[in-house]
């Protein structure tokens, strides 16, 4: 009876275990592990994520897959938290199978992920992995975000803002409780400081990741009367935040700045003057997104079979699995045409510079990527029923970076107000 | 300074009001039938997706918004109607006598059940539909602009409050859960149909949390994890009020509503930590509750 | 003969990673859950039922969190002091709440519970806030391991552990300490009456339980690699007591048994199934109403014979 149930879990488990794939031989599929939000409150920014991965991939199996091979896609939901999303990344990496991570959505499962990585020695390009304390150390060898820093992001609103109404006094800010949040709310601060010293922030609030409930925080904004509003909520909390705050007069009593503002615009009713943005180049409307026919038919494609637009987190996304293929055609090229092994992707990913649905992003020597912000304020549009962006800026992606190894805050910091003066105006890019 | 009286006070109004809703359920429950209903956040974010659900339904056919104020009622009718009897015959009539342990276990495998079938029924995704909130419009007071539909809530709260005083007081059915609560053995021997009162008594419950969750879904929303953030909220008023009172439940809301508004204005840091916070100094100087004692037999 | 199961069953349990090394990691996390429920299941026989003990369990790993952050770099001193941190902690606290009987010892210690979790929520320039702290690879007696041969050992020392704290456990269970438990669950009064302190037995094991979560919550740390605060969120307790009584509670074995049938059939099930919760939550009822076989203290306690 012992031996039998022996025999019983040894059975089970040996049919559980995967067998390794040599290197070099044409596996039969390539196996990418994407991690994103398909649930709860944070799927309204994860699930365009997911959609736009959904229609790359299918474009690029029809064409054949890469390098012949068909790609399948492993989606891990971050909404079982950080355990899980651990657990799920050991479990991918040890199928050899299993060769790129594209994870993740929250700058917590990023900043979990990124020592995993390198543990495990597997790529992981971080398609929304903007926080910059992830690859702060500048010794990543595994973890690669293409897709842009907090830094220029957030340094970019301030810039906007300056440009737009040099003489605002005071600022709030309403962040996310998490760093995400806090990231922000500090560049932002330290920008505007550097650029304007004269600024005074009235409040600084950060309701926990998920709240569902502004009401209090919208009273508290709204009685201390700032020139600014400053917030890079996301997801379903700034779906509520707007809905929240649109009736009790925010948008009309202060300038507000929505970060990821661009996400919602065809789902709640954002007023015209609102400075939203992309955290990137990843506009569906931009010139460079109209002007490039691969983009157009993206655009077409996604509004087709998902029925609204692409929002930037599907750009990500989209350039973040045109960055992997890109990989894969480099290696191969340096290797002769062989399959490429997991180091030699990482290798391949080193330094690259590669053409995005948008623009270009350019890998520097820390791993850290160089993208260009657009930032503009929201109107109405003749041609569609939501809100636009319009009186856009693009700057480019290596003016508001700090060098390789400096300490970001620090060099804010030594920003001086004519810095505002070097940069493109708004309205410049059309 | 003193501008910002009048929005606090307004705000924790407000804050109260939403979490008396979410508490007085579980407060009632456990005062007529002596059981700690786990599941009873599940069952106010049941509510909130019936009340979404239908509201999405009222706006794509185009009806009348005015109705989606019917909705919002009908929504925790229906829900208790649906729930409150199935649940109590088949699960918590099964824990009368029995040890506490026993009942909250049971209440907490319930609670995984209906997490699920919500996320099975309704989806992952967050849910909102703001009808009843943009039909009512706004006020400005004391230099804030606030939504009309909040003040309505407290005067809600208000009357739900002076109801079920009423209802415990001046009625027969008040009457008889009195005596239930009191002895439940004795009214059984004097001819009360103990069993057909827990029913109503616990249907109740299932009421007053599903109409929380539909009344807090218009300025909310409503998506997966509501109910588990709202049971510990709910749990921790039912704790600072005393385990069982109507008007403690009342109280304690108060309490808790001015503690997280405070924090938010002052301290944003600790907003969260607030009504933990105040139900720990509330136990440590009344270990019962406010209006909670031992035996808990008043209702 | 029990013996000789119990044997059998370490040992498939060690040769399992053979033959799938992603299961090491799924194992090593449901012994430490086994301790957190041992630390429950303790409680238990008592008739104390704890919905916070997950509280324990973070203050243990956000202990080594700490810890390793100011240079503490050796497994066995992270571990020892992070239990040590959980059973100060448990101490203080306990000594509050053994005060409580029923639901309102479960609800306090939710309540208790709760605040650990917002605070560490929240202190977001203390404890990392929602995104939590990293939790570094150990030097194990001074050498430096590199991440699969650490897991490796860690997976080893959770077995090890789980046998000879196992032991150690049962035997104060069959100690006069032990049957004090039971004792003051049937009649607490009479206890008094022989000159028995409760309060002292009652702190005793909740010290002892609040340890034992500790000591799971140090090796889940060393395993996940992160700590964050729904470490201590109440349903992470809520867990931890279903385990300990679907797994049979009294002995210690059964808070064991729970935690790895559970993870097992987790792994298994999350490939085919969403509805995980809903399995878990009919079992629970399931085991309660119809297997009452370890909760028969539980269930035989009718209403109105205690005073």
């Amino acid at each position: 009876m012992r031996l039998k149930t022996c025999l019983a879990v040894l059975a089970l488990t040996v049919g559980l275990a995967s067998s390794p794939v040599a290197a070099q031989e044409r596996p039969s599929s390539l196996g990418l592990g994407i991690f994103t939000f398909t649930s709860g409150p944070a799927a309204a920014y994860g699930m365009p994520g997911k959609n736009a991965a959904d229609l790359i991939i299918d474009d690029i199996n029809a064409k054949g897959g890469i390098g012949g091979v068909p790609v399948t896609p492993i989606y891990v939901d971050e909404a079982q938290g950080a355990q899980g999303v651990i657990a799920e990344y050991r479990r991918l990496a040890g199928d050899a199978k299993n060769q790129i991570m594209v994870a993740a959505l929250s700058s917590a499962n990023c900043l979990a992920l990124a020592p995993l990585a390198e543990q495990l020695q597997v790529p992981t390009v971080g398609w929304n992995c903007d926080t910059h304390q992830l690859l702060i150390d500048g010794k990543s060898k595994y973890m690669f975000r293409p897709n842009g820093n907090t830094i220029p992001e957030f340094i970019a609103y301030a810039i906007y803002l300056l440009d737009r109404k040099p003489d605002i006094k005071t600022v709030a800010i309403i962040d996310p409780d998490y760093a995400f949040g806090h990231d922000a709310a500090n560049i932002f601060t330290a920008a505007l400081k550097a650029m304007k010293p004269d600024i005074q922030i009235v409040a600084e609030l950060f309701p926990k990741l998920g709240s569902p409930n502004f009401q209090t925080e919208i009273s508290r904004l709204t009685a201390a009367r700032p020139d600014v509003v400053f917030s890079n909520l996301w997801g379903a909390d700034l779906e509520n935040f707007v809905r929240q705050a649109s009736p009790r007069g925010l948008f009309t009593s202060s300038q507000v700045i929505l970060a990821l503002g661009e996400t919602v615009l065809q789902r709640v009713p954002l007023p015209e003057g609102v400075i939203v943005g992309v955290l990137g180049d990843g506009w569906w409307m931009s010139p460079d997104a109209k002007a490039n026919s691969e983009t157009v038919k993206f655009v077409q494609t996604y509004k087709a079979r998902f029925g609204e637009y692409p929002v930037f987190p599907s750009i990500k996304m989209a350039n973040a699995l045109i960055y992997v293929k890109a990989a894969y055609k480099t290696a191969m090229q340096k290797n002769g045409g062989k399959w490429p092994t997991r180091d030699e992707l990482a290798e391949a990913m080193k330094g690259s510079t590669v053409a995005t649905l948008t623009g270009t992003t350019q890998t520097r020597a820390d791993n850290d990527g160089l993208v260009d912000q657009i930032v503009g304020v929201t109107v109405k549009s003749p041609d569609q029923v939501f809100p636009v962006i319009g009186d856009m800026v693009r700057y480019k992606g290596d003016s508001l970076m700090p060098q390789t190894g400096q300490d970001p805050i620090a060099w804010i910091s030594t920003l001086k107000p004519e810095f505002v003066k070097t940069l493109p105006k708004p309205g410049s890019y059309k | 300074m003193s501008n910002t009286v009048i929005p606090l006070l307004l705000d924790s109004l407000a804050s109260a009001a939403l979490i008396f809703f979410a508490a007085v359920g579980l407060t009632l429950v456990f005062s007529v039938l002596r059981v700690l209903n786990v599941a009873h956040g599940s069952l106010y974010s049941i509510g909130a997706y019936v009340a979404a659900s239908i509201g999405l339904f009222i706006a794509s056919r185009q009806l009348s918004p005015y109705l989606s104020f019917a909705a919002l009622l009908c929504s925790a009718v229906f829900v208790a109607a649906l729930f409150g009897p199935l649940i109590e015959r088949t699960l918590i009539r099964w824990t009368y006598g029995k040890s506490e342990a026993v009942q909250i276990l049971i209440t907490f495998g319930l609670f995984l059940i209906l997490e699920d079938l919500q996320r099975m029924i309704f989806g992952v995704q967050s849910l909102y539909e703001d009808a009843p909130v943009r039909l009512l419009g706004t006020s400005q007071i004391g230099g804030v602009v606030y939504l009309n539909y909040q003040l309505l809530l407290i005067g809600l709260a208000v009357i739900v409050v002076i109801g079920l005083r009423m209802l415990v007081r001046h009625t027969r059915l008040g009457r008889l859960i009195t005596a239930v609560v009191a002895d439940r053995e004795m009214a059984q021997s004097i001819g009360i149909d103990t069993n057909r009162i827990f029913i109503l008594a616990f249907s109740l419950g299932v009421f007053l949390a599903a109409l929380g969750g539909a009344l807090a879904m218009p300025t909310s929303g409503v998506a997966p994890g509501l109910g588990a953030d709202t049971m510990v909220l709910a749990f921790a008023v039912a704790a600072i009020g005393g385990l069982g009172q109507i008007e403690g439940a009342a109280v304690a809301s108060l309490i808790v509503g001015l503690a997280r508004v405070l924090a938010i204005y002052y301290v944003p840091s600790l907003d969260a930590v607030a009504p933990y916070a105040a139900m720990l100094i509330v136990l440590l100087i009344r270990p019962y509750g406010l209006f909670g004692s031992v035996s808990a037999r008043k209702i | 003969m029990r013996a000789a199961y119990a044997i059998a069953a370490v040992l498939v349990i060690a040769t399992l990673p053979r033959l799938a090394p992603w299961l090491q990691f799924v194992l090593t996390l449901a012994i430490a859950k086994g301790f957190a429920a041992l630390g429950v299941a303790v409680l238990l026989r008592a008739g104390l039922i704890s919905i916070g003990h997950a509280m324990f369990f973070a203050v243990s790993a956000y202990g080594v969190a700490f810890l390793a952050r100011a240079g503490v770099g050796d497994l066995a001193t992270l571990l020892v002091l992070s239990v040590l941190t959980a059973a100060l902690t448990g101490a203080v606290v306990g000594a509050f709440l053994i005060r409580y009987r029923a639901i309102f010892f479960a609800m306090l210690n939710l309540a208790v519970s709760m605040v650990f979790y917002a605070l560490f929520a929240k202190l977001y320039g203390v404890t990392g806030g929602s995104d939590g702290l990293v939790v570094p690879i150990p030097s194990v007696f001074g050498a430096a391991l590199d991440e699969p041969a650490f897991m490796r050992i860690l997976f080893y020392l959770s077995l090890t552990l789980m046998v000879l704290v196992g032991l150690a456990v049962h035997r104060y269970l069959d100690s006069p300490l032990g049957h004090a438990l039971s004792a003051v669950h049937t009649n607490e009064i009479r206890l008094e009456y022989l000159g028995i302190p409760v309060w002292a037995v009652l702190l005793i094991a909740y010290t002892l339980s609040a340890a034992l979560a500790g000591l799971g919550g140090a090796i889940a740390g060393f395993a996940i690699g992160r700590v964050v605060p729904e470490f201590a969120f109440w349903t992470a307790s809520g867990h931890l007591v279903l385990i300990a009584v679907l797994g049979g509670i009294g002995g210690v074995p059964g808070a064991f048994i729970g935690a790895l049938f559970l993870e097992m059939v987790h792994t298994a099930a999350v490939t085919v199934t969403d509805a995980w919760n809903l399995i878990v939550g009919a079992a629970l009822i399931a085991v309660i109403m119809f297997m009452p076989k370890g909760l028969y203290g539980l269930v035989a306690r009718e209403e109105g014979t205690k005073r």
